[in-house]
């Protein structure tokens, strides 16, 4: 029982930061039919930035802040330079994102140096709880709570506000929403600069979980994050939580019962979805719904 | 336009003849390394373009075909005699895997859109991946092992001209087919798929046959890779090298096969140069920040690469200063190179 | 009557197409203006132009005066122009009620008055107001496309083929309706079916492959029998 409890509390935290990267991901091709394959440098640059921070004020959540606020202002400037020029043109976006993705990356390695850095965990955050037999480990329910506030707050935000109403019918009906007067080129401005701090947010949080930062892993967890997107239909928000948690609970367990397959399971997983229901997993409707 | 067609032939048999005679006048032992690595990617980065360029697709997982030839050679040069004829084999063995294995990835992929598609390539080359590195009774792993190269080709010289022979027995077969009917609806494809379609042909077919077509050809860079090192580990299946495909081609110029050889000439040369510069100023460590950019940049200014920005500006020139002759008509086809 | 609108000698492209190739035209205030033409004769493109969609590559588009050739979409749509497209644009996953909402620029009582109005126009709207807008019937998404282009006190509403695809019995109250929109506000109407448009119209231009070829009151080509079966197939 315990073990059960302690592999899905693990699922869950990868699920969840996976969720928070994909998140971003998802907004921004759901509104702008853009997919960033650069998503996964503004992790890592998330999560560079957010530790320098947090080693140098030594406040973690200074140190989040500094994670968001680098994410949204390189979102500001991918937007306007690279993504602007290859709107519509799918095949430009995807290589012109890979090639910012390799930037950024080698970037990272100039800036704060070709090793990793080890992470250490806020002292408060570190240690356990144990009830009974369970052994909660605190960070891991920390990242739990935060991937589902973040989810409440964007879920309450694109259901029952004017924003979220925008944001929803520019998804929809681009041409349409411009002639009701939205200034449809801005909304894409701010979906895409909080996608970027969202991957930010996660680099950050993903940092002490791990342990360690490095500059490849931007890519290596990109990788997961298309998975979600794709397992939970490309624009659904709620899609892609679902999809999150499911690839993380797969990996957890694999990694415990099949650990050969627990690289290639998420592969797999993506695999089999894109044959058989392309759409997506939880795409309920033909049309695209946030 | 006789004229210019002779001007190409003329320039591929100069081409041909400098690289046949350079051994004899420099053989350099890095020269020839250098070169040979050059032709091993001007083949796969080809290959590349054959999707990217002609088909208009791109594929993440061209690493998997790249890494299955070179598996392929190394393994069996490993367990069997290492003759020119076990090498040989392994190139057919590897070519027909790869085909059979781009068959069945195409067939389950190409009915995707573009970034699907792009994903789903990605999942089965990271598939490949890991079944490199678990199956180690194999592979070895990540540690890779090393194995004994025919015997013909401890001479680097006669490995140079081996890989030269396969360079243009390629490009002429990758001539051959970008220009023969096949070849002509992979660029109606490129251009516009629906539109295709509705021309009442199976577009599906098509992509199918750019996908083996490509990756045979990528297998078969992969074994004279592997041959070159005479090491393979897995990095051959990374992401890297579908990424140094990729960037050959682009920078070269999609949809010609001039390009990407020239694309991949620059990169080897200014990888080897700018690794060769790290040594006194670290900056040039990090020499893929310069491509990055340099790819961003074509990419948005010159999506036509070298090759194709110079036809360009050449039809520029040539309607400028021949306005009389009618027929000079910059082809339509430079207009919009990708969607 | 003093013009809202004016078109001289606009021309546009799409792509490689060269669709409007001199189109003239002036909308007065308070008035219907038809546009009418065969298929693909460029009244859609015409305006999408104005609307700023299809932006006009030569000419001058001015709307009160001030150009609007170079403004975006949105700005076009803020200065208070409405607009109701051939396929009504409805937001399908969003509700009637956000649909509504969505469009409004200001939430003030004058906003809110103007909706109690549209929905008294439209009672169906208000029954459905819970509703996703992708499961209303065409009549239904016709007046919700209508009700979201007036509700922000526009001066000029562009109706694109408001009776396309409907029964008789929906045209009917469509119409109606466009007859009490025009009241408050002007109207520019592209309209297939001639008999409801000289019902309504007060002036009308045709446009025959991308270009004018006449105009004036509507009372006039009633009564023309040579344009309207050079132009328009009939008479």
């Amino acid at each position: 029982m315990e073990l059960f409890v302690n592999l899905v509390i693990n699922g869950l935290a990868t699920g969840m930061l996976i969720f928070l990267l994909a998140a971003g991901l998802t907004l921004i091709f759901g509104l702008m039919d853009v997919l960033n394959f650069a998503h996964g440098g503004l992790f890592v640059w998330g999560a560079y930035a957010g530790i320098f921070t947090y080693v140098f004020t030594e406040s973690f959540l200074i140190g989040i802040v500094g994670a968001v606020v680098t994410g949204a202002l390189l979102g500001l400037i991918t937007e306007k330079l690279i993504i602007t020029p290859v709107y519509g043109n799918h095949i430009q976006q995807i290589l012109i994102t890979l090639g910012l993705m390799l930037v950024l990356q080698e970037l990272i390695k100039v800036v704060f140096g070709p090793n990793g850095v080890a992470v250490k965990t806020p002292s408060y955050l570190t240690g356990s709880w144990e009830i009974g037999d369970v052994i909660i480990i605190k960070y891991r329910l920390f990242i739990i709570v935060v991937g589902f506030i973040i989810f409440g707050i964007f879920q309450y935000m694109l259901k029952k506000t004017k924003i979220g109403l925008i944001v929803r019918a520019g998804v929809q009906d681009k041409e349409m929403a411009q002639a009701l007067g939205i200034h449809i080129k801005r909304v894409f401005l701010y979906v895409f600069m909080v996608g970027a701090a969202l991957a930010a947010l996660s680099g950050m949080l993903m940092a002490p979980y791990s342990g360690v930062i490095y500059a490849e892993m931007g890519m290596e967890y990109a990788i997961l994050g298309f998975i979600v997107v794709v397992i939970g239909g490309m624009g659904s928000f709620s899609g892609s939580l679902l999809a999150a948690i499911l690839v993380g609970l797969a990996g957890s367990f694999m990694a415990y019962y099949v650990p050969v397959l627990s690289l290639a399971v998420n592969m797999i997983l993506m695999a089999v979805v894109l044959i058989f229901r392309p759409q997506g997993l939880f795409a309920m409707r033909k049309e695209r719904s946030t | 336009m006789k004229n210019k067609l002779s001007l190409k032939y003329v320039g591929f048999l100069l081409m041909l003849a400098i690289l046949v005679l350079l051994p004899f006048v420099n053989d350099s032992r890095t020269l020839m390394i250098l070169l040979t690595q050059i032709f091993i990617f001007g083949i796969l980065a080809m290959s590349y373009d054959i999707l990217l360029g002609y088909t208009g697709i791109v594929s993440f997982g061209h690493a998997m075909f790249f890494g299955i030839g070179a598996y392929t050679s190394a393994v069996m040069l490993k367990q069997m005699e290492p003759t020119l004829s076990t090498f040989l084999l392994s190139i057919v063995v590897g070519v027909l895997l790869a085909g059979f294995i781009s068959f069945l990835v195409g067939l389950l992929s190409l009915r995707l859109k573009s970034h699907f598609f792009a994903m789903l390539t990605l999942a089965f080359s990271g598939l490949f991946l890991v079944v490199a590195e678990k199956w180690r009774s194999v592979t070895y792993g990540n540690d890779g092992f090393t194995f004994r190269a025919p015997e013909i080709f401890r001479d680097r010289m006669t490995f140079y001209f081996f890989v030269l022979a396969c360079l243009v027995v390629i490009f002429l077969v990758l001539y051959r087919f970008v220009n023969s009917p096949t070849g002509r609806i992979l660029i109606a494809v490129r251009e516009n798929e629906q539109r295709t379609k509705s021309l009442g042909y199976n577009t599906l077919h098509y992509k199918v046959i750019a996908s083996i077509v490509a990756g045979t050809v990528a297998s078969l860079a992969g074994s004279l890779y592997a041959v070159s090192l005479r090491f393979v580990n897995t990095s051959v299946m990374t992401m890297d090298i579908t990424l140094d495909a990729l960037l050959m081609t682009i920078i070269g110029g999609v949809g010609t096969l001039v390009g990407p050889l020239l694309g991949s000439a620059v990169i080897e040369y200014a990888q080897h140069a700018l690794s060769g510069l790290a040594r006194d100023y670290p900056i040039f460590e990090r020499w893929i920040i310069f491509f990055g950019i340099l790819y961003i940049l074509a990419v948005i200014f010159f999506p036509k690469g070298i090759i194709g920005s110079l036809r360009l500006m050449f039809w520029k020139w040539r309607l400028k200063h021949k306005e009389k002759d009618q027929t000079s008509v910059a082809p339509s086809q430079e207009k919009e190179r990708f969607e | 009557m003093s013009t809202l609108l004016k078109l001289n000698d606009v021309h546009t492209h799409i792509g490689q197409y060269h669709i409007l190739q001199g189109v003239n035209f002036e909308a007065k205030e308070g008035q219907v203006s038809v546009l009418l033409g065969r298929n693909g004769a460029g009244k859609t493109t015409t305006l999408k132009t104005i609307m700023g969609l299809t932006p006009a590559s030569k000419g001058e588009v001015e709307f009160r005066s001030h150009s609007i050739k170079k403004s975006p979409t949105y700005k076009v749509a803020k200065l208070g122009i409405g607009y109701v497209p051939e396929n009504q644009g409805i937001f399908a996953d969003l509700t009637v009620e956000e649909n509504m909402k969505v469009a409004m620029r200001k939430e003030d009582t004058a906003t809110l008055e103007r909706q109690t109005y549209v929905l008294e126009l439209f009672p169906d709207l208000k029954k459905f107001w819970k509703k996703a807008g992708g499961h209303l019937s065409g009549g239904q998404k016709q007046m919700l496309s209508m009700a979201r282009a007036f509700i922000n006190d526009s001066k000029l509403m562009l109706i694109d083929e408001p009776s396309k695809g409907l029964a008789p019995i929906v045209v009917e109250k469509v119409m109606e309706a466009i007859v009490e929109m025009k009241k408050q506000t002007s109207i520019i109407l592209v309209e297939q079916n001639f008999i409801m448009a000289s019902r309504i119209g007060d002036t009308y231009t045709l446009i025959d492959d991308g270009r004018t070829v006449h105009s004036g009151k509507m009372q006039d080509l009633i009564h023309h029998e040579e344009l309207k079966r050079k132009y328009l197939g009939i008479g």
